[in-house]
């Protein structure tokens, strides 16, 4: 196959590359080097604008901790809760008749764009109880209305007290209330991955193992899951690239405040609102950063998979 | 040899190009069209204009306004007007300016920004426009014109002012219970007594008060406690704060948050229920409670614009019967206006920007309401109604007025402004600690 014409794959690959070179690497390599710049993207600096968000000496403009809080929170209790929860409905959905119109009605929150879910939850979060939808319901229950997207505190029910801080950051109202936001839309898709690979397990297994006695539980426990874990890894990592571009869910229904900033929200502030494009790109850079590990761990399993074949 | 392969890899690249090709023309075909547009009505004495590209903040019912004043300018040159609105027109513009594409006009509502393209050299001074420097100097107080003057060029003019001096109640309302509203030379202690006493009274609470608004959140708190100052701590400090002489830790700064403090927090005095519901009511949803029917709040404070909100939610209102407003005790007024400025010199551009300085352009919006002109050539009773035409009375004849403060200092000072509000209301201990946060953040500024 290679032989003499050693180019041809090459020149296959050439637009994609080209195009990648230009969307991709050029920006990524002209971020690293802003970062290093001051706000005009003029003088170096070094690495103040890093120290900038150790920092965090401008909690009322840009919370640099709160944003990295809130993304580590996205990305365990975002995956977690997605995942499993996709995990539950695809074992559940599996065994029922109306599995098919079941497993519709979950994913259709995948096809509506985020900007639109956002707009909707923001309705359905209001603290008019006239309005919104939860409040509704939670007065309807008898308890006090809550400000879901505002409130930095616990919601007040009968234990607890509504308040700002009242729990520690980022454990806040208005955080679970976004990331359940996600929840909603991204069950879905883990639910019909989850599905498919459910669906390649062989009965035999199955069936073989309730002759042996097992109960229901311990069936999902020691087979489904570790049968299942290879796609459980493909999705969670999908799900947590996702979560470090969420923008527009949290920019639309909060636009950052309120202690809801994600870094990349953070760093759309920093640039085009207080216009520091150093402090900016330093944000894009730890997020870069923070999908490395993810991307390893990837194009590993990508290699292990080519050497099995 | 030709190969069935390399025949349909030569097809599809002749498609891509023939589609390619086809894009082009379309693109081509478009443009020249526009150019040959003929005008209606009278014959130009030049050949149509252009399209101008207009970026501002207006939507809905303000922009069909904006959009009936332009239309006579479109029919008389030829010209179009390309329209982009957005709130968040900060972070637009500096995308579009940085990026190298700025619009041909903009039309913001704060002045910071403006002054920093200006100094960058982005702008166009308005001298450059024939006619129109001299327009805006005779037909303008100077006061705006100052505003639109950076290091001595003239840059910007203002058009749609709204005072902020007006808090509106339900005068049917006002009546029953027989509340007097203040005048402008009653005092902040009054606005107090006022409150309580309606509270007292236990029919509905005094206030309807909402700071929400997305990413801006906590800007009507802002208006709240700049009417304070202004008023209560006088026009030097006010001036103070925003050239930095004044910090925001300051005493007299502080008191004013204490005073907005003493009528926003107590949950019995608002209808949103305490600072958690004012934290979380949109701005405009809180303006509604006094006028309906019967009314769940006596007042509520918002610039002249409010009166576009209330009749768009309630359009039986009569103004000065169903619903009005008493002047900020004290007499000083702060108010907003738009600032129109652009970023070349092109004869659409300028034809276009001389339409929008010109009081007959202004004239079209005044009379669909919602609107105040600093054109001093249109006349008080071009107003459509009472309403109208006491704010345009307010902001002309006022004793003491200054633009507003938020909007005056801008950047990343005004966001931690406008944070600092909602986190006020939230947590009212940490006022200290708040009013440091935000000076630090106007240190940081002048560092950069």
């Amino acid at each position: 196959m290679v032989g003499r014409r050693w180019w041809v794959p090459w020149l296959w690959l050439a637009p994609t590359l080209a195009l990648l070179a230009v969307f991709l690497i050029y920006p990524s390599i002209d971020t690293i080097r802003r970062s290093l710049l001051d706000d005009r993207s003029e003088s170096f600096v070094g690495l103040d604008n890093y120290q900038f968000i150790i920092d965090n000496p401008q909690p009322l403009v840009s919370d640099t901790h709160s944003a990295l809080l809130n993304n580590v929170l996205w990305m365990t209790l975002f995956t977690g809760a997605t995942v499993g929860l996709g995990l539950v409905v695809a074992v559940l959905t599996a065994r029922v008749r109306y599995e098919a119109p079941a497993k519709a009605a979950i994913f259709i929150p995948m096809a509506i764009s985020f900007v639109a879910l956002s707009v909707i939850w923001r309705f359905m979060y209001q603290f008019n109880s006239d309005i919104g939808t939860v409040n509704a319901v939670t007065t309807g229950i008898g308890l006090e209305p809550t400000a879901w997207l505002q409130d930095t505190g616990s919601p007040q029910t009968v234990v607890t007290e509504a308040g700002p801080d009242k729990l520690p950051k980022p454990f806040q109202i208005n955080n679970f209330a976004l990331i359940m936001v996600g929840v909603w839309n991204w069950t879905g898709f883990t639910m019909i991955v989850l599905s498919a690979g459910l669906k390649g397990i062989s009965t035999e297994v199955l069936e073989a193992a309730r002759v042996d006695g097992a109960g229901e539980w311990n069936i999902f426990r020691r087979i489904i899951v570790p049968i299942l874990s290879p796609t459980i890894v493909v999705v969670a990592t999908t799900l947590v690239i996702q979560t470090l571009k969420t923008f527009d869910l949290v920019w639309v229904m909060t636009g950052g405040r309120f202690k809801t900033d994600v870094v990349a929200t953070l760093f759309f502030k920093e640039a085009f609102v207080v216009r520091d494009f150093g402090v900016g790109a330093a944000l894009a850079v730890v997020l870069m950063l923070f999908v490395v590990p993810i991307m390893l761990i990837t194009i590993r399993r990508f290699q292990f998979q080519e050497e099995i074949r | 040899m030709i190969t069935v392969k390399a025949l349909r890899f030569l097809l599809i690249l002749f498609a891509l190009v023939a589609l390619a090709a086809l894009a082009f023309a379309a693109c081509e075909d478009e443009e020249e069209e526009e150019g040959v547009t003929p005008a209606e009505g009278e014959t130009p004495a030049v050949a149509a204009l252009g399209d101008v590209d207009v970026l501002a903040i207006w939507g809905g019912a303000e922009l069909e306004s904006f959009e009936a004043m332009v239309a006579p300018w479109e029919a008389e040159t030829g010209g179009e007007m390309d329209f982009i609105g957005t709130r968040d027109i900060t972070a637009q513009l500096t995308l579009n300016v940085e990026g190298g594409t700025p619009p041909d006009v903009a039309i913001p509502a704060e002045v910071g920004l403006f002054q920093e393209f200006a100094r960058a050299g982005e702008l166009t001074p308005l001298s450059e426009c024939s006619g129109l420097e001299d327009t805006i100097k005779a037909n303008y107080p100077q006061g705006f014109i100052d505003l639109g003057t950076v290091d001595g060029t003239l840059y910007g003019f203002f058009m749609k002012a709204d005072t902020k001096g007006t808090v509106w109640y339900n005068p049917g309302f006002f009546e029953e219970n027989a509340y007097t509203p203040l005048t402008a030379d009653s005092t902040f202690a009054d606005l107090v007594t006022l409150t309580n006493t309606i509270r007292d009274a236990g029919v509905v609470p005094p206030w309807s008060i909402g700071v929400e608004s997305g990413e801006a959140s906590g800007w009507a708190g802002t208006d709240w406690i700049q009417q304070i100052v202004l008023n209560e701590a006088g026009a030097d400090v006010y001036d103070g704060v925003i050239d930095g002489s004044i910090p925001f830790t300051d005493p007299a700064m502080k008191a004013a948050w204490e005073s907005f403090g003493e009528i926003a927090l107590p949950e019995a005095n608002t209808v949103q229920g305490g600072a958690t519901g004012i934290n979380a009511t949109g701005f405009i949803d809180a303006t509604l409670p006094p006028f309906e029917s019967p009314p769940t709040a006596a007042m509520t404070y918002l610039g002249g614009f409010a009166s576009g909100f209330i009749t768009d939610q309630f359009p039986d209102a009569v103004p000065e019967t169903d619903f009005n407003f008493f002047p900020w005790p004290g007499g000083g007024v702060t108010g907003g206006a738009n600032i129109v400025y652009a970023f070349n010199s092109d004869e659409t551009t300028c034809s276009f920007l001389n339409w929008l300085a010109s009081a007959e352009a202004q004239q079209v919006w005044v009379d669909r309401g919602g609107f105040t002109s600093v054109n001093t050539q249109v006349g008080l009773d071009s107003y459509p109604d009472p309403v109208a035409r006491a704010q345009a009375e307010q902001l002309t004849t006022a004793e003491v007025f200054r633009f507003d403060l938020d909007d005056a200092i801008g950047g990343a000072l005004q966001l931690a402004y406008f944070t600092g509000v909602t986190q006020y209301l939230a947590d009212p201990g940490s006022l200290d600690a708040i009013l440091t946060g935000i000076e630090a953040a106007r240190t940081e500024e002048a560092e950069e």
